[in-house]
């Protein structure tokens, strides 16, 4: 609009002359505003019944007006989910795997992609290769593995790699990797060769190349993919359901089921209660967002 | 999601064009398959190597050990996760701590995850004393050599416990090997205030259920709250079915299949339920027990044939819901079945794993003896069934004056029963009652009871010639 008038400043504003209605953009908005609210609609439905009782739900209906709104359940979500020490043992596991994650996979994919030694091909057909690999198939032998596998009594309270932490970075570390070497490979294929020879010219080693110059580079690349890294790990139930015995050391996804019941479950409750779960990776998301959309098409375009 | 973008990823151009990644890919699976296929081909809960039962250990009881004496810990896996049982699982175990000094250290693991990983967790590394069922899925699991025989505990508890519970306690070996805690009766539940309001009688036979059921139609009401979704709460409508009609021995045979379900008194259980299909909640197929319940609980609903955890329900509401709950047995058919005045009332209690520290010999095996001795007294379910007031203790000596009027019920109705079975899904394999078998057929039962209930029947039977052997 501003454009239009700019342009005839002198003359007087003729209607006939406003912008016709464009009919696709509207097309265009209505459906990204449906899509917005049946994207929308699950969390705040979840986040309404929350703020209800059970009594209200079971006597009224899921959809009904309230008769009283109330926190209780997030209070009590909070004590009996025992959400403190979930979210503190989860980012335990979370943090360093994410950090852990990108250090190695960028030291692989640089070797792997920038330079050519007899199997660097294979090395990365393997990784990726690796991405393929369900990771349902390799339940049974890993279970096996880490009852066998015996850790220092110092580390390990069981004297095994079973039902430790540690045990769970580990396998997500292994299981992460595959993908980020493959994004960060491409990326780093697209550096140019210059800044590289640059720094061997000027002496400097292969770590002080990788650290200093190749690492700069990636932040995209790295950026995008910690966002996607701490949501896949956090959000994973299946690693720690399998490799972990003990309730109590099990990451915030198994609080949920920790609230239903053998047979009662309070709806309610567990509404609350999921909705606390997901902050954190709703909070990364609107933070990180520009990262994490850039993240999902990261490798699409490049080669 | 993390799926997803990996196969979006693999797919993208970049892997097309180096071409070699794609084919690498292939040969590279096949292998790591292969290299897991003897393993994976057999069911995730059996990963865990089978225990070789350790005659020494497993079946010869140790001498009986008293409280005093003791000393070091013992370890509880709990699968009572949520806020109530949770807590009153700690408080027996405090009682324990307090009676003998031997600390309890509790791994709560929720039920779902508990149930489903039991193999795996018994063949694993599993805490001394753990929760669980009477019933197949107890001998099942005594038989694989898990879990240890306590006959010497039981020559204590004995006096303790009823006959019923103490088969309920017997392992296909003659040994005892669990100990009960708690049981609850399957019963047709109404709402004490309905009935009063609209003149309504609980019906002792089934002329008068139908004629109730029928009344309740002309009063706009659902006779019969009706929900499978989740496949096992309609085994509860059968099991009564062909215990009111077949009796307790035949529908004992049946869950071991010593009878064939293409039997005519099978048909016939089928015939009625039928009949009273119409009287049942519609959509049940899409239902969870709880939704059904709610209808209970807004009164749009008359009956509800559930166990006592449905009272969990009206307690989550109110007291005074709670308290206008009442429960009368599903109505006898004058036969001569009668007589039995048979219900499942499962029974949940616990057991002590042979691949624990307890397992091997020592003192903590004393420990466990001693702890699950102490879970079968009165004094320490009372504290459980205090606090989740849906089950009522199972041994003898237990305080009942403190129960509520659906609890005190409950002992009646449960004590008047001569059999006891302890519902289907624990009663038959578990292969032949989950999702693939009795839980598949039963609802495509309810999706359709006008079927031909021969080739259905059939059906069933043929599922179960094709199971493997039990082991």
């Amino acid at each position: 609009m501003t454009t239009v008038t700019a342009v005839t400043p002198e003359t007087k504003p003729v209607r006939s002359r406003r912008r016709p209605i464009q009919w696709g953009n509207i097309g265009v908005h209505a459906f990204l505003i449906t899509m917005a609210v049946v994207w929308l609609f699950p969390v705040l439905w979840a986040f309404y019944i929350a703020l209800r009782s059970f009594a209200d739900t079971t006597l009224n209906g899921y959809v009904a007006f309230p008769s009283s709104l109330t926190l209780d359940n997030f209070f009590n979500a909070w004590t009996q989910g025992d959400l403190a020490r979930n979210y503190i043992q989860t980012l335990a596991v979370v943090i360093p795997g994410v950090i852990l994650t990108l250090l190695i996979a960028s030291m692989v994919a640089y070797a792997c992609s920038r330079y050519s030694w007899r199997f660097n091909r294979l090395i990365l057909m393997v990784f990726v290769a690796g991405n393929l690999l369900p990771q349902q198939v390799i339940i049974v032998p890993l279970y096996q593995l880490y009852l066998a596998l015996p850790l220092p009594k110092a580390v390990s309270d069981t004297g095994v790699l079973y039902d430790q932490l540690i045990g769970i970075l580990l396998i997500h570390i292994v299981f992460q990797m595959g993908f980020c070497i493959f994004v960060l490979s491409n990326y780093m294929k697209t550096l140019s060769k210059e800044l590289t020879e640059a720094g061997l010219v000027d002496g400097a080693s292969v770590l002080r190349i990788w650290w200093s110059i190749i690492l700069p580079l990636c932040r995209p690349a790295l950026a995008a993919l910690a966002t996607l890294e701490f949501t896949f790990i956090y959000n994973d139930f299946f690693w720690a359901l399998l490799l972990i015995e003990k309730g109590a050391k099990r990451p915030i996804t198994s609080a949920l089921n920790n609230l239903q019941g053998q047979f009662f479950t309070d709806f309610n409750l567990l509404a609350a209660c999921s909705v606390l779960v997901a902050i954190p990776t709703i909070v990364v998301y609107v933070v990180l967002q520009k990262q994490f959309i850039r993240g999902l098409t990261l490798g699409s375009t490049k080669g | 999601m993390d799926e997803i973008t990996r196969a979006s990823q693999v797919s993208r151009r970049e892997v097309l064009k180096k071409g070699l990644l794609g084919a690498a890919g292939l040969t590279v699976l096949p292998t790591v398959i292969a290299a897991c296929s003897s393993a994976a081909a057999t069911p995730v809960v059996t990963a865990a190597p089978v225990v070789t039962p350790v005659p020494g250990v497993s079946v010869t009881p140790a001498p009986v050990v008293t409280p005093k004496g003791l000393t070091g810990t013992v370890s509880l896996g709990s699968n009572y996760s949520d806020a109530i049982p949770k807590k009153a699982m700690q408080d027996m175990a405090d009682a324990f701590t307090k009676k003998t000094t031997v600390a309890v250290t509790v791994n709560t693991v929720d039920h779902g995850t508990f149930q489903n990983q039991i193999t795996s967790y018994l063949g694993g590394k599993p805490e001394d004393v753990f929760t669980w069922f009477s019933g197949f899925r107890m001998r099942f699991f005594a038989k694989q050599g898990y879990a240890l025989a306590i006959d010497d505990v039981w020559t204590t508890l004995k006096s303790n416990y009823s006959d019923a519970f103490k088969v309920g306690s017997t392992g296909d070996d003659g040994h005892q090997y669990f100990v009960p805690i708690y049981n609850y009766p399957w019963a047709v539940f109404y709402r004490k205030s309905l009935f009063a309001d609209k003149g309504y009688k609980v019906p002792a036979t089934m002329d008068d259920f139908k004629a109730l059921c029928k009344q309740m139609q002309t009063d706009k009401l659902t006779p019969i709250a009706f929900a499978d979704k989740d496949g096992w709460p309609a085994m509860g409508t059968f099991d009564i079915l062909n215990l009111r009609l077949n009796g307790y021995q035949f529908h004992v045979d049946l869950m071991a299949g010593k009878e064939k379900w293409t039997d005519a008194k099978v048909i016939a259980v089928f015939n009625l339920w039928k009949d009273l299909m119409p009287y049942h909640q519609t959509g049940a197929a899409g239902r969870i027990w709880q939704d059904a319940a709610q209808a209970l609980v807004k009164k749009t609903a008359g009956m509800y044939l559930l166990g006592m955890f449905v009272s969990q329900q009206f307690k989550a509401v109110d007291d005074a819901t709670l308290a206008d709950l009442d429960f009368f047995p599903f109505p006898s058919l004058g036969n001569a079945f009668d007589a039995e005045k048979a219900l499942d009332a499962p029974i949940d209690g616990f057991m002590i794993a042979a691949k624990s520290p307890a397992g091997q010999a020592g003192g903590e095996q004393d420990n466990a003896r001693a702890f699950v001795g102490f879970l079968g007294t009165g004094a320490a379910q009372d504290i459980y069934v205090a606090a989740d007031p849906s089950n009522v203790a199972a041994a003898k000596d237990a305080d009942t004056t403190k129960y509520n009027a659906l609890q005190q019920k409950a002992v009646t109705l449960i004590g008047a029963a001569q059999k006891i079975t302890q519902f289907m899904d624990r009663d038959t394999r578990p292969d032949f009652a989950g999702a693939n078998g009795m839980q598949n057929f039963i609802l495509k039962f309810i999706s359709n009871p006008s079927q031909d209930l021969t080739a259905f029947t059939q059906s069933i039977q043929k599922f179960w010639d094709s199971l493997p052997p039990a082991s």
